[in-house]
């Protein structure tokens, strides 16, 4: 009786523990791998400039400050004007590119999901193709494209090259949560007096705003934080994003630390605000959605 | 309520024909069942009298009105689905108003016949609820009730019942008849259970690759199925069928079996079996109507049993004959072991007798 199943003995249970333990430490040094640097951002973004310098380092400053903040977020100083205009660029590109990227993916995925049309599945296959080439060898093609289309310094360059790295997966993440709703509920719908755009609207896009709103987070965090796309089309100081912006205005003479932290500190906060406001949203998404069951 | 005319209805996915000319009439206020194993095309000609699949040629009219050309919504019809399709978002009370709205009825009629269903349907207390906080019988009633409070010229119901477990099903089963008859309604009804399209339909209509094989009432279909698809489809346990040879004893026309006994064939039966395309025949005899014999009579034919099933009320033996096993039920008193030879005899005014190339029923004509 001693090594029946239901009363296991302490020797056949500490093995699991030990791993139990092993998992925990993993994910706390996990925790502190991505902590850190945002701590270590945020203190120094409250730190005089000669503070952020010191060595030793000092983990928190002797005289906490907002005056980086302050600078930054006054529209009456070069800095401030100059900043501000960065985040009202990255905050227009990525909210019209994920706009378009609902706009465009929710019919594509319904399309895919739903039709059956001739070349469905060459023209689904293509659409994730895109996805199977690092981003990077599209850099110099999409150049000289943009400048064949004289889009070369203006946003739209960057809105169309985010809407061709983003639609992809949003498309394909989408079709999955279309694919779970039965469709029998528009089949209803349609009985029910409705025509087939109103059972789509009225009965598949409500069960659908998770995946909807998965796709734009999606979207908007990855437009958000593009780096060398922007980098490489655009070169007008007034036409620069967030990502660019920081990078060249702070390394133009002497780099100013606790200035550069509070501004990633404030580049970080719509995607952490918008992620916890809807990360609910976005787990079920992933979970229901792409996950067949 | 109207009556549903079907004529020569066909649809074809590429090269596959789901339904084959199918043509049938179903008259003001009579519950029809279309009845076939998966894949008959059943549920296709339910979708073609929806709306929901375009139709690839023929008519369908739904009252005195051609509806080939018409959107669903416009056809006066109401559904049932298999898995209900109750709009997970909306509460019961929304889910019945839906068909409602969608019609721009005023609020207040809404209000009035949302609760008249409710009442019904005895569902009252359930009318906040979301349909994934009620059980499946309760979803389905709910799925009833939408259709219901419309009042249209057709109800259409897609396996309505098989989603549920056998003891609610068969109580359900009793709810849509007895409904059927209070409402007068017409009802078009699919399914692949014959016992539900024999307890429940005015009339069944057997499918099989996507052809209508038969429609009558049940009872004429039970007692006198067109084809061998019809007989081992409808009744349980299924129609025995024995295939047999066409032969000569002493002038009369005979049966005769792989192992060597022949059977003699009443008049009317001989001038059926002289109709047979070929020397081929098959013997249809459902378990009720054949005797069974412990001991050697005159005319008794000699099989050896397979099986023994008691089920309680009676005793399913199971005895092959000719290649072919004979279902055959007995009272509980009877006792029978497997091996053990037994003779049958069969009822000449209630055996079938088939083709055997082209499996149709043989008649005397």
């Amino acid at each position: 009786m001693m090594n029946s199943p239901s009363n296991p003995t302490p020797k056949a249970r500490r093995p699991i523990d030990r791993w139990r333990w092993t998992g925990r430490l993993f994910l706390v040094l996990m925790l502190l791998y991505t902590a850190v640097p945002m701590i270590w951002m945020l203190l120094t973004s409250i730190k005089s400039g000669f503070a952020a310098l010191q060595f030793p380092p000092q983990w928190w400053p002797d005289e906490p400050t907002l005056a980086s903040y302050q600078k930054l977020l006054d529209p009456t100083n070069s800095v401030g004007r100059d900043f501000l205009r960065f985040f009202w660029n990255s905050l227009f590109v990525s909210t019209v590119t994920t706009i378009l990227a609902v706009i465009v993916a929710v019919p594509a995925a319904y399309a895919f999901s739903r039709f059956d049309f001739p070349g469905r599945k060459f023209l689904f296959f293509a659409v994730l193709l895109r996805n199977m080439f690092p981003a990077v060898i599209f850099l110099v093609p999409l150049f000289i494209l943009m400048r064949l289309l004289g889009l070369v310094n203006t946003h739209g360059s960057l809105i169309l090259t985010y809407l061709t790295f983003g639609l992809p997966l949003a498309i394909w993440l989408l079709k999955g949560f279309y694919d779970n709703i039965p469709i029998q509920l528009e089949q209803a719908a349609r009985i029910d007096g409705a025509t087939r755009f109103q059972a789509f609207i009225l009965v598949v896009m409500p069960l659908s705003v998770p995946g909807i709103i998965a796709t734009a987070i999606y979207s908007f965090i990855g437009a958000w934080n593009e780096y060398i796309f922007a980098y490489t089309f655009i070169n007008r100081n007034d036409q620069l994003t967030l990502p660019v912006g920081i990078q060249r205005f702070f390394s133009e003479n002497t780099t100013d630390f606790p200035g550069l932290m509070a501004a990633s500190f404030m580049m970080s906060l719509p995607v952490v605000v918008l992620f916890l406001l809807l990360q609910r949203y976005f787990v079920k998404a992933l979970t229901e959605g792409a996950v067949k069951h | 309520m109207a009556h549903v005319v079907l004529t020569d209805l066909v649809k074809t996915y590429g090269t596959f024909k789901a339904v084959n000319n199918v043509s049938l009439r179903v008259e003001d206020g009579e519950f029809v069942a279309l009845v076939g194993p998966s894949g008959c095309g059943k549920t296709t000609t339910l979708n073609l009298v929806a709306g929901l699949v375009p139709l690839t040629s023929g008519d369908i009219t739904i009252g005195d009105r051609i509806v080939n050309d018409i959107d669903p919504k416009d056809r006066d019809i109401a559904m049932v689905f298999q898995n209900y399709a109750l709009y997970p978002q909306k509460s019961v009370y929304k889910n019945l108003a839906f068909p409602l709205q969608m019609r721009k009825l005023p609020r207040d009629e809404i209000d009035l016949k949302v609760k008249e269903a409710a009442r019904v349907l005895d569902m009252t207390h359930l009318l906040e609820r979301k349909p994934r906080e009620l059980s499946g019988g309760q979803q389905q009633r709910v799925a009833l009730g939408r259709a219901l409070v419309r009042d249209p010229a057709v109800f259409l119901m897609d396996e309505p019942l098989s989603n549920l477990d056998a003891k609610l099903r068969v109580q359900m089963r009793s709810e849509i008849k007895r409904f059927h008859q209070d409402l007068k309604a017409t009802i078009i009804y699919v399914t692949h259970d014959q016992l539900e399209a024999v307890t429940m339909a005015d009339k069944m209509a057997v499918m099989n690759g996507g052809f209508l094989q038969q429609y009558d009432s049940p009872a004429t279909v039970f007692a006198n199925p067109v084809n061998m698809f019809v007989a081992s489809f409808i009744g349980s346990p299924a129609m025995s069928l024995v295939p047999l040879e066409v032969s000569t004893n002493n002038g009369d026309t005979a049966l005769s079996g792989t192992e060597g006994w022949s059977m003699a064939l009443s008049p009317l039966n001989a001038r059926k079996v002289q109709n047979s395309t070929s020397k081929k025949v098959v013997l249809g005899a459902r378990h009720s109507t054949i005797k069974l014999h412990k001991h050697v009579i005159a005319g008794g034919i000699p099989a050896k049993v397979y099986t023994v099933e008691p089920t309680g009320d009676v005793t399913f033996v199971q005895a092959l004959l000719s290649g072919a096993t004979v279902n055959i039920s007995v009272p509980p008193t009877v006792s029978v072991a497997p091996d053990e030879t037994v003779w049958l005899e069969f009822d000449q005014q209630r055996i079938h007798l088939f083709d055997g190339e082209t499996e149709m029923a043989l008649s005397a004509a």
